[in-house]
């Protein structure tokens, strides 16, 4: 019946907008195919050929380095703690802002969204002046022998930083449009809240969930700005793919720059065949309802 | 046995119930009736834990025991919602399953016993092999007897609906009344339900209880507050009415030229008075009936349906009123829009503003 319903929808769509001359319509098609390709798709065809350029061989070469491995090897360790905790963090403040009223609810909204506001750049620095050595707690960092930038642990915060919003930004509006009623039922008929939140909340927003950590991750392995500014750039050790390149293409090194660079586009890549997966299966899932 | 004492709850400025009590009796169909804003959704809530009152205003009482901080899961109700809030990830069998499964281990029912209390309830609703449906497969009518089946799978105390048929169409809101009422008959469990639809109210429940305004209006059977209504407010609420302004002096209401017996105001002194009438308790007449008679002058007439509908006006003051007749009166009186008539207020009531009952 939904299924019906959305045909007729769409046949009633393209009877609108065939209305429209056909330059028009052949126009704007145009013009966004061209830009699109302009400078989206040549680009990422340029990464690949670049790569591949100097043969099959080289382009494997360029992974094989102890410093490519590193990189690659941090790259994931980044990313399988990032994702998880911004996964739990990102869950329980898009919960407390969609299903509770409280004091301080609307500055937590926003301060959700300060990562997206604030340049990269500034993030990073903010670490190095609180946990740099001549930062505000350094000092007493150094005293107890803790090492935060130009380490790890540094590179894990500032990705948690800018890799925060996603998940949350996600969750929030379908949280909200899906109201407490659910819960409240599962309240009446004995649930407790653990019970609750497992058998009925998280298969609600499992696509919108699934959708914000693969937007997390990927901007969890991407990240250079606020990364670049915490890592101290010591190679073999607090390099990441994307400071990598940049290493790699500063020494003119360009094939083994955009052979690695083509991993990350490829994760870009398959990023965006998850995104529109899910977005198929939610839109089924809404169409239905 | 359930009562609420003297409930108030507000939110924020807005006092959503003032000092409320109501007593609900073991197995009856009791009606909150109210338009929105009157607070019965709110004090619905509050008998089944999903909203608690203000501290110290009030207590909810279980069969004696003081529930009234105690949250929703412990407090063996059936909630059926507005919007039916079925869990859409599960099938209907899930759904109906879901107050067992959630149970501690200890007083879980086995598999085996689940699916015989599941399939049991589908059939009570009348919703045999909708087991493997998922709610978004159902009609609105189906999903909310869904509802109702997972409500009761968990043998609730009591059956609380809000606004059970609100989001469904006139035809099978009207079905479901009727059956709604039927089940009650057949398990007897003490049921809330919450409407702002008169009809509903009257048709369905044993009890109403008429709210407005965060406060209790009138409580009594359909028949006691359809034919007797407390005041102005529950008259007006109940079915349509008409409002005539007139006075009353000494136990009789003066109304134009005519006088009527009023012997609920006998020490009344020429005070302002509200007087109501049911358009179907008029009676139309071509020809003057002496002292209770008004003449009144015929603006519409509307024969369609079971019920003839006519538009009056009086002579005097030019107020416009109602009247219902039935097909067979209809036929012993002349009704041509422009002509005159007399008519004659049947079973009136009169509230006075100095002096009110």
């Amino acid at each position: 019946m939904a299924g019906v319903i959305t045909r007729l929808n769409k046949a009633k769509r393209n009877t609108r907008a065939a209305q429209d001359p056909a330059w028009v319509r052949w126009s704007l098609i145009g013009v966004s195919l061209a830009f699109l390709g302009l400078f989206l798709f040549v680009p990422l065809a340029a990464v690949f050929t670049e790569g591949l350029r100097r043969g099959v061989r080289v382009y494997l070469a360029a992974f094989q380095t102890p410093d490519a491995l590193a990189a690659i090897r941090l790259t994931l360790l980044v990313a399988v703690i990032a994702v998880p905790l911004n996964l739990v963090f990102g869950l329980a403040a898009a919960w407390a802002i969609a299903k509770f009223e409280f004091p301080g609810k609307s500055l937590l909204t926003t301060l959700i969204d300060l990562p997206f506001a604030v340049s990269p750049v500034i993030s990073g620095l903010i670490y190095v002046l609180l946990f740099g050595a001549h930062g505000l707690i350094g000092p007493w960092l150094m005293e107890h022998n803790i090492q935060l930038i130009f380490a790890v642990p540094g590179i894990v915060m500032a990705t948690l930083f800018v890799t925060f919003p996603f998940v949350a930004r996600e969750l929030i509006p379908v949280m909200q449009s899906r109201g407490n009623d659910e819960e409240f039922a599962a309240l009446t008929l004995g649930a407790n809240g653990w019970q609750t939140f497992w058998r009925v909340t998280l298969p609600n927003v499992k696509w919108g969930l699934f959708y914000g950590v693969i937007l997390c991750n990927a901007r969890a392995m991407g990240e250079f700005g606020a990364v670049s500014v915490v890592s101290g750039h010591i190679r073999g050790q607090t390099n990441t793919m994307p400071l990598h390149i940049e290493i790699l293409y500063n020494e003119y090194n360009y094939a083994a720059a955009f052979a690695v660079a083509s991993l990350l586009s490829l994760l870009a890549l398959v990023t965006l065949a998850l995104k529109s997966l899910i977005e198929a299966q939610s839109a089924e899932q809404t169409q239905n309802d | 046995m359930i009562e609420a004492q003297n409930i108030t709850k507000r939110f924020g400025e807005f006092k959503a119930l003032n000092n409320v009590s109501l007593s609900v009796k073991s197995g009856e169909l009791l009606a909150l009736l109210g338009p929105s804003g009157s607070g019965k959704t709110t004090l619905l809530r509050i008998i089944a834990g999903l909203e608690f009152p203000d501290r110290g205003a009030g207590r909810v009482l279980f069969n004696g025991e003081d529930v009234t901080y105690n949250p929703a899961a412990s407090r063996q109700v059936g909630f059926a919602f507005q919007h039916y809030a079925l869990f859409r990830h599960m099938t209907v069998f899930e759904n109906v399953a879901f107050g067992l499964r959630v149970r501690p281990a200890a007083t879980r029912p086995l598999e085996t016993e689940i699916r015989r209390r599941v399939i049991e309830l589908l059939s009570l609703v009348q919703l045999d092999n909708m087991d493997k449906r998922f709610p978004t497969q159902l009609s609105g009518g189906q999903r909310q007897r869904v509802a109702l089946a997972r409500a009761l799978a968990v043998q609730p105390k009591v059956l609380l609906l809000d606004e059970p048929f609100g989001a469904l169409d006139a035809k099978v809101r009207k079905e479901l009344r009727r059956w709604l009422r039927q089940l009650h008959k057949e398990i007897h469990i003490t049921s809330i339900f919450v409407t702002h639809d008169q009809d509903e109210a009257l048709e369905v429940a044993s009890r109403v209880v008429v709210m407005n305004k965060g406060a209790i209006e009138q409580i009594g059977t359909p028949e006691e507050v359809y034919d007797r209504p407390a005041n102005p407010f529950v008259y007006n609420f109940l079915g349509s009415v008409n409002l005539f302004h007139g006075r009353v002096h000494g136990g009789q209401v003066h109304l134009g030229n005519t006088s009527l017996p009023a012997p609920e105001h006998p020490e009344a002194q020429d005070a302002p008075a509200m007087i109501y009438v049911r358009p179907h308790e008029i009676h139309v007449a071509n020809q003057s009936n002496g002292q209770q008679s008004l003449p009144a002058l015929i603006r519409d007439v509307n024969p369609a349906g079971p019920l003839v509908h006519i538009e009056l006006e009086r002579l005097d003051d030019g107020a416009k009123f109602a009247v219902e007749l039935t097909r067979e009166q209809s036929r012993n009186v002349q009704l041509t829009p422009g002509s005159q008539v007399f008519v004659e207020l049947k079973n009136l009531r009169v509230f006075s503003e100095d002096y009110s009952i």
